[in-house]
């Protein structure tokens, strides 16, 4: 009896040195210690034993039965065993996201840059009418200073034609919320805004604008610079410089044009035509806002005392911006909306 | 407008490179867009912009050019000769608000031929054609002084010279041609017979200057720049002569205007000068008187002024310093400057002059202000979410086709009064075109799996104006998911935004052949469905697709809050059930009978799988059902399980149309 003990687990070591793999230490696992296995073989002999026998088989039984199992866990966990090779070079799985649009990404990135810098975001709506769009903006009915704003009109009955019309900026927001809060304000407002202009590479009948203005007892001129170069330091780098030109809009006064220097070419002036950077055509600038001091005749018409408050205010295109700062050469892709270019944008 | 530098130079030296003076007056705020070489001379090409009409002028920009080089012009102002008096006609202005004032000077004598080099060279490098030697006097002298004029065949007028408005329909021929027809919007110029001119626009064919015109009747004026605007948009004209009215002209050198064209027409053309006649009267204009305060021009541009840099500014742009101390000033604004009305008038012009770039950039210390829940913050989360699950995100377009919507169905649709085009002519009742038409695109680019969402506004018509409403729109095509697919996302925007109380009702929807409506509080807030296949047809598609759009408002003030709830720490215990559903049952008859039976014990349940098999009776479908028990308070025994359990399974299996696999 001792003898077939003896075997055994002679047996059991030399198969236990012969197995590597996990796979083979669960062979023999079934292999010694199953319900079809030797050991259990040994055990059923045990009812025919004497009482003495019984007793001194069962237990040595039962210690090289702890022993197999024990050893077999040892080689389990021991380092020694090799673990099954992967082939880790298989193709990822795709990750189930989608893709948020990149206008509305930039539009979040510029609303956060202001929001940090202590303004609220407040939406406007689109259907507007003309006291919003034009005559609250010190831009007459009937003046010149209308003319370079083409705006798309709803058609009405004769007695209200030309009353409702589609934004052509987001500028009206400034005299809602103007009309309706006291200062201090500041306030940041992304839109869709409308305008009849053909589409091509660079225009389109709707596109998106981000408006912000600031008014308050002590706002000035230099409060407007340093609040964008601010924006523009964090948006697109912070080796980027402004220029402000002086220029006219009816509802600011002064008025300027800003410029980032090129973030394509680092704002190198080069005016050979073969070398000149495509972006800002060798001028080392680039437009990328418009904005001034709030025009009093606009604080006004909200029904804010201009000798008591001041503000600036400024508006941009997102479109651009976002053409600008991820070379993206054509305005249509953004309202295409092919998935293989809306993937490119991880953000 | 375009602009010649050998022409500034007959104002002042100039000597900086072209180049150079590019970048100078753009940075003083004349924004040239282009330079061009042309011969020995550069065209500049500037932005005037609507306040500064004396750009308008080669005067005016030679002003600014001075101001930027720091130098002193040289106006050589002609000798107004007003005698002798034209006799046997009379000029009548009808109404003195549409025109102030009214100069003929007639010349007789001429002979009309092409023009000399530099006069050719002044006017087709200031963008005007070059026409004969007495049109192209009256250009260029309303190119250097503002002043639009006009040169009338002498002979071809008959009595007196009327300045009024067009009778009803009556006929006009223009010298470009065109015939149209006035109205009472178009102010006139006609003699005793005939419209001659339509005032400050164009002149007319029947009177105008060729090479065969002996005399002519030299015409400057002062109109009222809003009747100019109204009569040449009437007709839909444009030209160099109503630009400059409907921005204002000078009173001021409209003699030295004329004055010069008559002597330079005589010089170039023979002839002499046979009379003079004026109606109305030239205006006398006084300068604008404005006090500022340094301090609060400091104030307004974060830049210290000090009294006598300003001065300085202020008198190279031509101002008169009236009076000044070490606090204020009175100016005198200069009389070639309508557009300087109030003290930020001036902080511009010597902001601008002075430099933008020296004026330091410094943060606004706004003082912060407690976040509200708005739409934009709620728009984010909502983006965040459905990025999560799988959609991408499209921008479509707001204005979309009259035709197209009407066709399926939509009404009362809000019309642009002056659309681009005919497929874009409303605003959108509805976010579902937009989708359908991305999803379409990319479809037909290869792209199977193809789900969006966008979040934008869609416009409905109210009794008085408009509604404007922000909705989540979301569809889908079925290579990137089923329909419940949808509801659950659905479920999950609900149960984000920790709205408790809500439920899916059948209720048919535009587009859709299957659609629920989504009721919270008793009122719908959106619908989800599968789009009809009429829709899809029309469309071009042959995937199914799917659609769901949500008041993004209404889902805003339906909000609920996040608040911690206990859960039971026992385990849930699960059992199985295969149900064989006739197609008249719905899911939810036997969903509830599961609920109602087990009582405290139910925690949720699942689908396992469906299946329509051979072994299955005619209109009935199978599914198995996995429904999880659980108690808050204790350990579930199997045996109270399994008599639950076997209770459900009898209580569904007397139902008619339920089996029990
Ligand atoms: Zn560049």
């Amino acid at each position: 009896m001792e003898e077939k003990l003896r075997i055994l687990e002679e047996e059991f070591k030399a198969d236990l040195s012969q197995s590597k793999t996990q796979e083979e230490l669960d062979a023999l696992k079934v292999k010694y210690l199953g319900r079809k296995s030797k050991l259990n073989d040994l055990f059923s002999l045990i009812p025919a034993l004497s009482r003495e026998e019984k007793s001194i088989f069962g237990k040595n039984l039962n210690i090289l039965k702890n022993k197999i199992s024990q050893k077999l866990d040892q080689s389990s966990n021991s380092e020694e065993r090799q673990e099954e090779l992967i082939d880790l070079t298989y193709p990822a799985k795709p990750m189930a996201n989608g893709y948020q649009h990149i206008l509305s990404h930039v539009t979040e990135q510029i609303c956060s840059v202001f929001e940090g810098l202590g303004f609220s975001v407040v939406e406007g709506g689109e259907i507007e009418d003309e006291w919003h769009n034009f005559s609250a903006l010190n831009i007459p009915a009937e003046h010149p200073s209308r003319d370079v704003f083409d705006t798309f009109y709803m058609e009405l009955k004769e007695k209200d034609k030309g009353k409702y019309l589609l934004r052509s900026h987001t500028s009206p927001t400034q005299i809602r919320v103007m009309s309706s809060l006291t200062p201090p304000v500041a306030v940041i407002s992304p839109g869709r805004v409308y305008r009849p202009d053909e589409v091509d590479a660079t225009h389109s009948f709707m596109f998106n604008q981000v408006e912000g203005f600031a008014v308050d007892e002590d706002i000035n001129f230099s409060h407007l610079k340093g609040a964008l170069l601010h924006f523009a330091r964090s948006f697109f780098a912070s080796s980027v410089n402004l220029r402000f030109r002086p220029h006219f809009f009816p509802f600011t006064e002064p008025s300027a044009e800003v410029d980032v220097s090129c973030v394509i070419c680092g704002g190198k002036k080069n005016n050979s035509v073969n070398q000149r950077c495509s972006v800002c055509k060798g001028k080392g600038w680039v437009e990328v806002l418009g904005c001034g001091m709030i025009h009093p005749n606009v604080l006004e018409a909200c029904g804010i005392n201009s000798r008591k408050y001041k503000g600036f205010a400024f508006g941009m295109g997102i479109e651009r911006l976002t053409m600008l700062k991820y070379g993206i050469n054509d305005i249509r892709l953004f309202y295409d909306n092919d998935q293989r270019f809306l993937k490119q944008f991880q953000v | 407008m375009k602009f010649s530098l050998n022409f500034i130079k007959e104002f002042l030296e100039v000597k900086m490179p072209a180049q150079d003076l590019v970048e100078a007056l753009t940075m003083s705020g004349m924004e040239v867009e282009n330079l061009e070489k042309s011969g020995n001379d550069w065209v500049f090409d500037i932005e005037v912009t609507s306040n500064r009409y004396d750009w308008l002028s080669l005067l005016g920009i030679a002003r600014e050019v001075a101001v930027c080089l720091g130098k002193k012009l040289d106006i050589k102002y002609p000798k107004v000769v007003k005698e002798p008096v034209l006799l046997g006609r009379k000029i009548v202005i009808e109404d003195s608000n549409d025109c102030i004032f009214y100069v003929g000077r007639v010349i007789r004598g001429l002979n009309i031929s092409a023009s000399p080099l530099w006069l050719k060279q002044r006017v087709i490098n200031c963008g005007i054609n070059s026409i004969n030697s007495v049109v192209d006097v009256t250009n260029y002298c309303m190119l250097k002084w503002g002043n639009p004029l006009h040169a009338f065949d002498y002979d071809k007028l008959k009595g007196d010279i009327f300045v009024r408005r067009a009778k009803k329909n009556e006929e006009f021929i223009g010298i470009d041609g065109k015939e149209r027809i006035l109205s009472k919007d178009n102010l006139v110029i006609a003699d005793a017979e005939k419209v001659i001119a339509l005032a400050g626009v164009i002149g007319a064919k029947n009177s105008e200057v060729d090479e065969t015109t002996k005399n002519i009747f030299l015409e400057a004026a002062l109109f009222l720049p809003l009747s100019i605007r109204r009569s040449r948009r009437s007709v839909g004209l444009d030209t160099e002569s109503s630009y400059r009215f409907e921005r204002m002209v000078n009173p001021q050198y409209l003699e030295f205007a004329s004055e010069q064209a008559a002597n330079l027409i005589k010089e170039l053309s023979g002839g002499v000068f046979f009379g003079y006649k004026e109606a109305g009267k030239n205006p006398t204009i006084k300068p604008k008187r404005i006090m500022i305060n340094f301090s609060s021009l400091s104030d307004y541009l974060g830049l210290a002024c000090s009294a006598s840099a300003v001065r300085q500014i202020l008198e190279r742009l031509g101002f008169k310093t009236e009076s000044i101390s070490k606090e204020t000033a009175v100016f005198l604004a200069p009389l070639f400057r309508f557009d300087i009305q109030r003290e930020v008038d001036i902080y511009e012009e010597f902001s601008r002059i002075y430099g933008f770039d020296k004026i330091p950039s410094s943060l606004p210390a706004i003082k912060p202000k407690v976040k509200e829940p708005n739409s934009y913050e709620f728009k984010k989360e909502v983006r965040r979410l459905l990025v999560s699950m799988g959609l991408n995100e499209a921008v479509t377009f707001s204005i979309e086709s009259e035709e197209e919507l009407t066709g399926l169905g939509y009404e009362n649709l809000i019309k642009i009064a002056n659309p681009l085009r005919k497929k874009e002519n409303v605003m959108r009742p509805s976010l579902c075109q937009g989708l359908l038409k991305t999803i379409k695109y990319n479809l037909n680019r290869s792209q199977s799996n193809v789900s969006f969402f966008e979040i934008a506004n869609i416009y409905t018509k109210l009794k008085s104006g408009f509604e404007e409403t922000s909705q989540i729109g979301i569809a889908y095509s079925q290579g990137f998911n089923d329909f419940f697919f949808l509801k659950g996302l659905v479920n999950r925007l609900l149960d984000y935004f920790d709205i408790v109380e809500y439920e899916f009702k059948p209720e048919s929807a535009k587009n859709m052949s299957n659609s629920l409506s989504i009721v919270v509080g008793g009122q719908s807030i959106g619908c989800l469905g599968k789009i009809d296949r009429q829709v899809k047809k029309d469309l071009g598609i042959k995937e199914d697709l799917f659609f769901s759009q949500i008041n993004l408002q209404l889902l805003m003030k339906a909000r609920g809050i996040k608040k911690y709830q206990p859960f039971s720490n026992y385990p849930a215990v699960c059992r199985d059930i295969s149900i064989a559903l006739r197609k008249d049952k719905k899911f939810a008859d036997v969903e509830k009978i599961i609920v109602k039976k087990s009582k405290d014990y139910f925690s949720s349940l699942e689908i396992l799988d469906r299946y329509q098999g051979q072994d299955l009776e005619k209109n009935y479908q199978a599914f198995t059902l996995r429904i999880f028990y659980q108690l808050p308070e204790r350990t579930l025994t199997s045996d109270e399980i399994d008599s639950l359990h076997l209770m459900i399974r009898d209580q569904l299996n007397a139902q008619d149309g339920i089996q029990i696999r």
